[in-house]
């Protein structure tokens, strides 16, 4: 399996002998190359065109990220699989408002079918269960645009994240979902989970045919990578919140993995550390698949959800998104 | 697969291999690599390394496992974390 990297401590990333090097302070560490697929900046890390031309030979992706692990960028190399056929069509798919919608729709149906999941098993939770039923159950068959669509996944995300009060520790209570800049813990580490399931969206995207700037539920605005907005609309709760409910539930992280400042709110160094190892181990899971007959990692789920959309594209299969049914 | 590579090299070459097995594997101890590996990339790495090698005088041992939990590795003293993701 292709391995993610993380770095999170300060340093260079320098080409050397024919391989890639990481180099602190403390330490000089070589990197396998041919086994890396993305790698994750957190720290602030110096690295030249040398380095770049050589890490894009091998395809892998860099995603940055900012002081206060929000996403930055990614540097994507040359792509390899393209297809101008596929993009066409994806675009059309774009532009016929019913087509649209119904994409649209499919990312909401599953992202609230996770939310669902995540809450079935709490006793606790049950109440904000029956409302989350309750809600969608009545607006699904009245949606007539997106932006009906967007309010009701909108109603539904703050009665579900409402109802995370009831199951993790008081020291993480919510009192609502707060972004940009988050000013508590919880919204902290959703905001983080986040960015990181964004770039990994990315990254799988990127090895597909696909466009990752053309999108259906989020508008292709045409300053970010939309379509890996969609796409991760589905995994977040399925591996976001997963992960945070463990860790917090485990206590193996509390507020002194967090800093706070003026009036925001971010995980340290050391708290990151923590999530982005379980975080990872996650992703590397691995389930039966029912019709392909072996084990797929939850990344694996995420490459094959673009499958399933170029499928749908090109007028193969219709498109029906992940039900998680482990 | 997981794969353990030990070798004995003659000096003149010794460091054109430790730089072959340095893209593949991760570096353990001197002259010992590890990782997981997929079998095409150790099949590219085992040619890499035959264009460089002399084969009446050098070699190199793979440990080929199906698993990385097959190989129940145990660590007596320091162990050198090298393979960790966070870095």
């Amino acid at each position: 399996m292709q391995k993610s990297l993380y770095l999170t401590s300060n340093g260079r990333l320098r080409r050397h002998e024919n391989t890639l090097y990481f180099e602190t302070e403390v330490e000089k560490r070589s990197i396998d190359i041919e086994n890396v697929e993305q790698i994750h900046i957190f720290g602030e890390v110096d690295l030249n065109t040398k380095a770049l031309n050589y890490i894009s030979q091998y395809g892998i992706v860099l995603h940055f990220y900012n002081y206060y692990g929000f996403y930055a960028g990614s540097f994507l190399p040359r792509k390899k699989n393209v297809s101008g056929d596929v993009v066409v069509r994806q675009a059309l798919h774009y532009l016929d408002r019913e087509k649209r919608l119904f994409l649209a729709y499919c990312f909401v149906e599953s992202a609230v079918y996770h939310m669902m999941r995540n809450l079935r098993e709490r006793k606790e939770a049950e109440a904000f269960l029956i409302a989350i039923e309750d809600e969608w159950g009545k607006g699904r068959f009245n949606i007539s645009n997106i932006a009906e669509l967007m309010g009701l996944e909108g109603r539904i995300r703050n009665i579900y994240y409402q109802s995370f009060n009831q199951f993790l520790p008081e020291d993480f209570a919510m009192e609502k979902r707060e972004k940009r800049p988050p000013t508590n813990p919880i919204n902290a580490l959703i905001s983080f989970g986040n960015s990181l399931i964004y770039s990994h969206t990315l990254s799988q995207i990127y090895q597909t045919q696909l466009d990752p700037t053309i999108s259906f539920l989020h508008e292709p605005s045409e300053k970010r990578f939309s379509l890996s907005l969609d796409i991760s609309e589905i995994f977040k709760p399925l591996i976001v919140d997963t992960v945070i409910f463990k860790l917090l539930n485990n206590r193996q992280i509390s507020l002194e993995h967090f800093d706070e400042d003026l009036n925001y709110c971010y995980l340290n160094q050391e708290g990151k550390k923590i999530f982005i190892k379980e975080f990872q181990s996650k992703l590397e899971t691995t389930v039966r698949h029912r019709q392909l007959n072996r084990n797929v990692s939850y990344k694996g789920f995420i490459r094959l959800e673009c499958y399933k959309l170029i499928k749908h594209f090109i007028g193969d299969q219709v498109y029906s998104p992940l039900k998680a049914w482990w | 697969m997981f794969v353990i590579v030990t070798y004995d090299i003659n000096e003149k070459r010794v460091n054109k291999v430790r730089k072959i097995l340095k893209k593949y594997f991760t570096w353990v101890q001197n002259s010992v690599f590890e990782g997981e590996i997929t079998l095409g990339k150790l099949e590219k790495c085992k040619r890499e390394l035959l264009s460089v090698i002399e084969k009446d005088e050098d070699s190199v041992y793979f440990y080929e496992m199906e698993y990385k939990l097959v190989c129940n590795k145990k660590v007596l003293g320091q162990e050198k974390n090298y393979d960790s993701i966070i870095i």
